[in-house]
């Protein structure tokens, strides 16, 4: 006797139900390790009641090992749409209380259409990872399943957000699904990342380390330049995605949303000039320049303790959201190197992806020298920051604090590499080299046969540093727009903001350049 | 035991701490000068500094330990 549709719709609401309370004895182990079930994550990452769950009642279809017994709705993970702050977002969170979040086929092909569709219709999506891996019990199935979302991921590259919350283990081959999105945020403690586990390592190199030593959110927040954020918990962790995602578009083709600027765009910063100490040799942290010029003094900061000799991250000015890149003279002398060139381009490119205007506030006394970094590639690394900086053709503003020499100061976009707006403070230095290296190569003769030579090399040295790399040089010869005073210089950026706001900059047609990666 | 390592070649300034000190992570311990700046090392993690390695006008390595923190 076939059933009625009443029947069917109690039959099938009841299966909602249970696959909605969970398993309550995953749900306490999940809830005893610190963290929060795919469900209330989903729940607290979208507005309230927003959320609405698409393939609930997906399974796996194999049979084999067990998997008849072991199947569950989901197949482990939650996935749909919803909104935050009333913009629709997709969203997938692997359930580690289903099937311990393993990836079968039909789990893949659910995270694979979120990404899609978010494609199609312009909306971020978020993925919040926390499985044991690739379920092995399906076989081939799996990786094509994979395969898939590794597709869907590169080709969405660029089209819309894609942000990666890593809140539990996300291990193996399951790992590059993360590392080809935008941003990676790690819960400290609970989520670990790698490609071969500590199990096969020990088997081949006879190594011992723990999952946590081998791709913690230490590891890779500090060492491996993987992670963008960390955060302290679960509740963190959401918070933190929706910050991010307050600064960026929905899509390649909408503007970064504005908010209503709370702070006067006129307001001068009367500490500035105590913030940058006017000898040169005197380091300071480049991070507290970048708050007082933003908005409220908020800088949400990507990849903090990697490459440190970088600063990127996100700020506002006058409600609208910039890109900051700035050199740090706190480490390495702000001299630039291997990571943080690979920091700062793969951040300037995203600002460009997703019309993000970038300010770069530049105090540089060039590349870090040494075997170390030529070996290294620093050549071929430096060519990134170059490229992206050229390649972008959001409003680009840049700002020179202190000094800027030599070939890193093209690296810190300068006006030929496109800048729409240079600024220089009054105290500048920029030249071919320091202004010391310089006089001893130019007047080397004049120095050595000089009654006195320490006289004649100060002397020099005062002439050089008056003639060719102070702020009359840069605003005769047209290098920048204006000399500004520090505390002016949030106004003016401001100012500039605005008036680049409809710039528009077409690049020679071809499918796409080839970026020196 | 925890290394406090040089970032970069260069020359050491001055020592802002002794043995016995007890240091907060990201506390300036040694600065040193190196690209014509002062570059300031900080430590690694919270502890008490065991022993400083270097004296002021030495040149380091990059990555040379400098002191120990316990």
């Amino acid at each position: 006797m076939p059933k009625s549709r009443r029947e069917l719709a109690t039959k099938l609401q009841e299966l909602k139900d249970k696959t909605q309370r969970g398993d309550e004895k995953a749900v306490a182990k999940q809830h005893a390790e610190g963290k929060l079930t795919a469900r209330e994550r989903i729940e607290k990452l979208l507005d309230s009641g927003s959320f609405v769950e698409e393939f609930m009642l997906a399974e796996t279809p194999s049979t084999d090992f067990g998997m008849t017994e072991r199947r569950k709705p989901t197949d482990g993970v939650v996935a749909g749409y919803g909104k935050i702050e009333g913009r629709t977002v997709f969203v997938f969170a692997q359930d580690f209380t289903v099937i311990a979040g393993t990836v079968g086929a039909a789990h893949a092909e659910k995270i694979a259409y979120c990404i899609e569709t978010a494609r199609k219709i312009g909306a971020p999506v978020i993925g919040l990872y926390d499985s044991a891996g690739a379920r092995i019990q399906e076989g081939l199935d799996v990786t094509r399943a994979i395969g898939k979302i590794f597709y869907q991921n590169s080709i969405t590259s660029g089209a819309v957000p894609q942000i990666s919350a890593i809140m539990g283990p996300c291990i193996g081959v399951a790992a590059y699904s993360p590392a080809l999105t935008d941003f990676i945020i790690m819960v400290k403690g609970t989520s670990q990342m790698f490609i071969t586990g500590p199990s096969v390592i020990k088997e081949v190199t006879g190594e011992e380390v723990s999952m946590e030593e081998l791709g913690g959110a230490k590891v890779h927040s500090e060492i491996s330049g993987v992670a963008d954020v960390v955060a302290q918990n679960d509740e963190d962790c959401l918070q933190q995605i929706r910050k991010l995602l307050a600064f960026i578009p929905s899509s390649a083709f909408q503007e970064p949303p504005r908010t209503a600027a709370a702070d006067p765009p006129n307001r001068l910063i009367d500490d500035m000039e105590t913030l940058v100490p006017e000898d040169g040799k005197k380091p300071y942290d480049v991070r507290k320049v970048i708050r007082r010029l933003a908005d409220n003094d908020e800088f949400f900061e990507l990849k903090p303790k990697w490459a440190r000799n970088i600063v990127t991250g996100f700020a506002r000015l006058h409600g609208r959201s910039a890109g900051f890149v700035a050199n740090q003279p706190m480490f390495l002398a702000g001299s630039l190197d291997v990571d943080c060139s690979d920091k700062a381009s793969r951040f300037i490119r995203f600002c460009n992806a997703f019309n993000i205007p970038i300010i770069t506030l530049v105090d540089v006394p060039g590349y870090l020298p040494g075997t170390k970094q030529e070996r290294a590639g620093i050549i071929r690394h430096g060519a990134k920051m170059l490229y992206a900086y050229s390649e972008a053709s959001v409003p680009k503003i840049t700002v020179y604090l202190r000094k800027g020499y030599g070939g890193a100061k093209q690296a810190m976009c300068t006006r030929e590499m496109g800048a729409d707006q240079v600024f220089v403070w009054p105290g500048v230095e920029l030249a071919v080299m320091g202004a010391a290296g310089a006089v001893g190569v130019l007047y080397k003769k004049e120095i050595e046969q000089a009654p006195n030579p320490e006289d004649m090399r100060r002397q020099k040295l005062e002439e050089f540093t008056e003639r060719f790399t102070g702020p009359f040089e840069a605003v005769s010869k047209q290098y920048a727009h204006d000399a500004v005073k520090p505390e002016e210089t949030r106004m003016r950026l401001i100012q500039a903001l605005e008036m680049l706001a409809t710039k528009q900059e077409e690049r020679p047609r071809k499918k796409h350049g080839l970026m020196p990666v | 035991m925890t290394p406090v390592l040089s970032p970069m070649v260069g020359k050491i300034l001055n020592i802002q701490v002794k043995a016995g000190d007890k240091v907060q992570e990201d506390d300036t311990i040694i600065v040193m000068e190196a690209m014509k700046m002062e570059i300031p090392v900080v430590a690694p993690g919270t502890g008490t500094v065991k022993e400083i390695k270097v004296a002021p006008g030495d040149m380091v390595d990059s990555e040379q330990v400098l002191a120990e923190i316990e």
